[in-house]
């Protein structure tokens, strides 16, 4: 038997007072956290329950929306103001997992869940750096179909599962954060780092600091957006890739765009250079695909994931022109 | 609540046809060899429920 504390937090400064100290994990939904805790992968010591946190959807009175962190996945998506001002966010969130994990899953857990490869989960048989630093990683010469092509290491190829930070890195959202000492606020584009030689450290967050709300900032850009994802089977699995897209035209050209990429890498993907290579272009199928592959000129896929690179060529340009006709019509 | 396959995320009323009960079945039944009796079921109900 493995000893476990359990309490509830009243609010966000009783969350972190109650997290000091020991191995203590904030606990929202739970998809994913009592999963890696019932395979061994997380062995925390206390659990402070944060669901009674602040799970209110505003505007923050520049059109934009603060959503706080405790909100579940649900009532984001099927809130008005993000399906008309940010469709792709509400696109995002109704395309992962079931009805029944959207419905427990917040908003601060889905940015902090884990990533799903095998053998992260697999603390019997197979070796995992971010499990167990400086073990050696089996995905990299092992079954890679769902691992990185971008912004992976010699130490870890794995993937950032979410569907909703891919349309939060496109919004550029702000991650409102908590600890003993401060509030300060990171870019969503800054919370998950890439692994490097730690895969073992996913984010920006510092001990015991507390994912507080999410910031979206105001968009005109945002209200022409869509997300689509890629994968084995329509429903339920994760993207083997996705895309995050926001685009305004000018005329013929592109005026403006958002982009974000899933499913490809340790984190969720913003695509700085496809957006370089589109603004100001004819947007046309030519452009769109020259910016996927300014966007995937790095990519270094593992001998079974070479497919995620045409298969992100091909989804990202797909995704523009839908845009791009949207637009039009 | 919208879901995977609504096309108009801003319509207050999403009519529940054969892809939308087919989606919104996933995580709530297994589908294996019955799901086509089983979306005619929910249609069936459905209609009949006056919704």
């Amino acid at each position: 038997v493995i000893e476990l504390a359990y309490t509830r937090a009243a609010d966000a400064a009783d969350a972190i007072r109650r997290a000091e100290g020991d191995n203590a994990k904030y606990l929202g939904g739970g998809t994913n956290l009592v999963d890696l805790m019932r395979e061994n992968v997380e062995i925390p010591s206390a659990l402070v329950d944060v669901t009674g946190l602040s799970a209110a959807i505003e505007d923050t009175g520049d059109g934009g929306l603060m959503i706080g962190a405790a909100t579940r996945n649900t009532a984001v998506a099927e809130h008005r103001a993000v399906r008309t001002r940010y469709p792709m966010l509400t696109r995002a969130i109704v395309a992962g997992a079931s009805a029944q994990i959207r419905n427990m899953a917040t908003v601060g857990g889905n940015l902090l869940q884990r990533t799903r490869c095998t053998y992260f989960y697999d603390t019997e048989g197979a070796r995992c750096n971010k499990r167990s630093p400086g073990e050696g990683c089996d995905a990299i010469e092992g079954f890679n179909r769902n691992h990185a092509i971008l912004g992976a290491s010699p130490a870890c190829v794995a993937t950032h599962p979410s569907d909703m930070c891919v349309a939060l890195a496109a919004l550029d959202a702000v991650v409102h954060l908590r600890g003993a000492a401060r509030e300060r606020t990171v870019a969503l584009c800054d919370l998950h780092r890439l692994p490097e030689d730690h895969p073992d450290v996913e984010t920006a967050l510092e001990p015991g600091e507390l994912i507080t709300a999410v910031q979206l900032p105001s968009s005109d850009l945002a209200a022409h957006s869509t997300y689509r994802k890629v994968r084995d089977r329509s429903s339920y699995p994760f993207a083997l890739v996705s895309v995050a897209a926001a685009l305004e035209l000018d005329g013929d050209a592109v005026a403006d765009v958002r982009i974000a990429l899933g499913g490809v890498a340790p984190k969720p993907w913003r695509a700085w250079r496809a957006e370089e290579a589109l603004r100001g272009r004819p947007a046309t199928v030519a452009t769109f695909v020259e910016a996927a592959d300014a966007e995937l000129a790095d990519a270094r896929p593992l001998a079974g994931n070479a497919f995620k690179v045409e298969l992100a060529r091909r989804t990202l340009a797909a995704v523009l022109q839908q845009l791009t006709d949207g637009a039009r019509r | 609540v919208p879901s995977h396959v609504t096309d108009d995320l801003a319509a207050t009323e999403i009519a529940l046809d054969h892809d939308e009960l087919r989606e919104r079945m996933s995580g709530n039944l297994c589908r294996c060899g019955a799901h086509n009796g089983i979306v005619d079921a929910i249609a069936e109900v459905y209609a009949g429920s006056g919704a």
